[in-house]
């Protein structure tokens, strides 16, 4: 078992998660309410990471922020920041495949608020802030749940991005998901077992948790 | 009752897109108008538009002096400004919320402690049992969610109160009670209250004025008997569920009773040769040209029915011999259907109570008496 590599995706995945849970439930909302031009692109545009080969993903961000692309070398001699090879490009990297699993349940879930009960928090005078803290994450905080259990998992596991954009660096990029593949390659079958069996294990209690989540928040409560 | 000031809202809209919605609305500090008319007239989008969910191509609303819409000025007041206390048709309580803390809600402003104080007070005063102020609104019945929904909506003391069809989700029963706590409620609210609702009988029962509202144009608006008397045209009367309704020619005023007129009563107005089936008296109004072809209107209190052995009918009403077609029992009341027994095609309707009801058979001779002065003549606008 490499803790090390453990460690490092636990922090990777606890940063993604950070980053990305505010912004994910501000756009899902954005989108839940508001019709504009080009919303369809931006759904799509959201839901692509889940299509595209991950190796794609990361070949592009590759391309776009290594050193030779433009912009990769203005970030270099502007800010001194390298965004390929390290954990921050991998941060960066995590945060775009990972789009699709907050944005979607969270726009989902604000959609199935009953309109009418903003409505009467409006019509109340209550300032938006509290409509939000009062009425909408009370009826949504299930799936908000659900949408951060997966990212979480999600982002413990991921491989094609990771390795791509990040190599292979001990300590540095090396998850363990690409522990996992470095072991099977030294046909180290035990180490790479234990690994895999963590992973399994998470993968299986995320997945359970958000079904758990999503079983409550659709069984109709009681009523007379 | 509680001090502050209140005072009249007006509202005047003009729309097209995305639906035609015109005419004007005055509402009277401590007034309830109850806004009547079929199912997508408009009524809903009405209240929506003074609570501020909804803006008009043009419009302006009004509370006393202050403005709370007018689009050619600019102004538009967001609903969380402007202090409406609004029941929504389903209630739209919180669901993740007791009934006590729906109705502290609405008084966020307050400090917490005197919210959760007059959140109770409310409960109780809208007959709420103690032991459900902790229950979720889904564990609580239909009246029991709307006395939660209208203790919220009036528990901060709103400027304007608007109730959306608040009691058609209740069953009978439970709907008398809800009426006699909104009669008792009202006798100490001092703001204009609109009601929209679809039930007659409710807007007769509740509203000091009745507004009629169809396809998006308001038609009239008036105390509710005066509505019931004078409507304005055919549509309001088919509206307001008058029934009896038929055509006819404005003969101008009768020379030898001044201040009456003569109405010649026809079958059809569609050609000038349609037969004449008699020549009424009828209030003169001097307001309809002379040979006009008009809509004529008779509320139920203008009619009896009497059996043909009866003595004549007391003063001078119009007597019209007729068959029984039908009888209807309904409730504490009973719908009577009289043809002419010189043109069966023509029918009245009339409601009998108590002893009456029981006095007439179907195939039955009998009188109509009408009581002319009840007559209400309304020239038809051709298009």
């Amino acid at each position: 078992m490499e803790w090390d590599a453990f460690w490092l995706s636990c922090q990777l995945a606890a940063a993604t998660l950070v980053l990305l849970m505010p912004f994910g439930v501000w756009a899902g909302r954005a989108l839940a309410y508001h019709t504009f031009r080009g919303k369809a692109l931006i759904e799509g545009l959201v839901l692509l990471p889940l299509v595209l080969p991950p190796t794609v993903l990361g070949f592009y961000l590759l391309v776009v922020l290594g050193g030779a692309s433009p912009l990769g070398e203005w970030l270099h001699e502007t800010f001194g920041v390298t965004l390929v090879f390290n954990f921050t490009g991998l941060i960066l990297a995590s945060l775009l495949f990972n789009l699709p699993f907050v944005i979607p349940p969270a726009q989902r879930a604000f959609e199935a608020i009953d309109p009418r009960l903003r409505e009467a928090a409006r019509v109340m005078g209550l300032p938006r802030y509290r409509i939000f803290w009062q009425v909408e994450l009370p009826l949504t905080w299930r799936a908000l749940v659900a949408a951060a259990v997966l990212t979480f998992v999600h982002t413990l596991g991921e491989f094609g991005v990771v390795l791509m954009v990040g190599g292979n660096i001990p300590g540095e990029t090396r998850t363990i998901a690409i522990a996992i593949y470095d072991r099977v390659q030294a046909f180290d079958l035990a180490a790479a077992n234990q690994m895999a069996l963590v992973l399994l294990l998470l993968s299986l209690a995320a997945v359970v948790t958000t079904f758990a989540l999503s079983a409550r928040a659709a069984v109709p409560r009681r009523s007379e | 009752m509680d001090g502050t000031e209140t005072q009249t809202l007006t509202v005047a809209v003009d729309q097209r897109e995305p639906i035609p919605l015109t005419g004007r609305l005055t509402v009277p500090a401590g007034k309830l108008v109850a806004l009547v008319g079929p199912s997508g007239a408009g009524k809903s989008s009405l209240l929506r538009i003074v609570a501020g969910l909804l803006r008009p191509q043009h419009g302006v609303v009004k509370l006393g002096a202050s403005c709370w819409l007018d689009t050619e000025r600019r102004v538009w007041l967001p609903p969380e400004a402007r202090q409406v206390g609004m029941l929504f048709q389903h209630y739209a309580l919180m669901p993740h919320c007791s009934a006590e803390v729906n109705v502290a809600m609405a008084l966020w402003r307050l400090p917490r402690r005197d919210r959760q104080r007059l959140a109770r007070a409310w409960l109780e005063r809208v007959g709420l049992p103690e032991s459900h102020w902790h229950r979720l609104p889904n564990a609580l019945s239909g009246g029991e969610q709307q006395r939660v929904a209208l203790a919220r909506a009036l528990a901060a003391y709103p400027k304007v109160l608007l109730l959306d069809e608040p009691f058609s989700a209740v069953d009978a029963l439970r709907r008398s009670e809800l009426y006699a706590l909104l009669a008792t409620l009202r006798q100490e609210l001092t703001m204009p209250i609109v009601m929209v609702t679809h039930d007659l009988m409710e807007a007769r029962l509740l509203a000091d004025e009745i507004a009629v509202i169809d396809r998006g144009a308001l038609l009239q608006q008036g105390p509710t008997e005066h509505l019931y008397r004078s409507p304005r045209n055919a549509r309001v009367a088919a509206i307001l569920g008058i029934r009896n309704r038929f055509v006819g020619r404005w003969l101008g005023p009768d020379p030898l009773r001044p201040g009456w007129g003569r109405l010649e009563w026809r079958a059809h107005t569609e050609r000038d040769d349609a037969p004449v089936i008699a020549v009424l008296p009828a209030r003169d109004k001097g307001r309809i040209p002379l040979g006009q072809a008009v809509h004529w209107v008779v509320q139920n209190d203008a009619l009896t029915l009497r059996t043909c052995d009866a003595p004549p009918c007391p003063g001078n009403p119009v007597r019209l011999a007729v068959t029984v077609t039908s009888v209807r029992s309904s409730g504490d009341f009973s719908l009577v259907e009289v043809a002419l027994s010189a043109s069966p095609q023509l029918c009245w309707q009339i409601t009998l109570t108590g002893r009456e009801r029981h006095r007439f058979q179907v195939g039955e001779s009998a009188f109509l008496c009408l009581d002319p002065s009840w007559i209400h003549v309304m020239p038809i606008r051709r298009r």
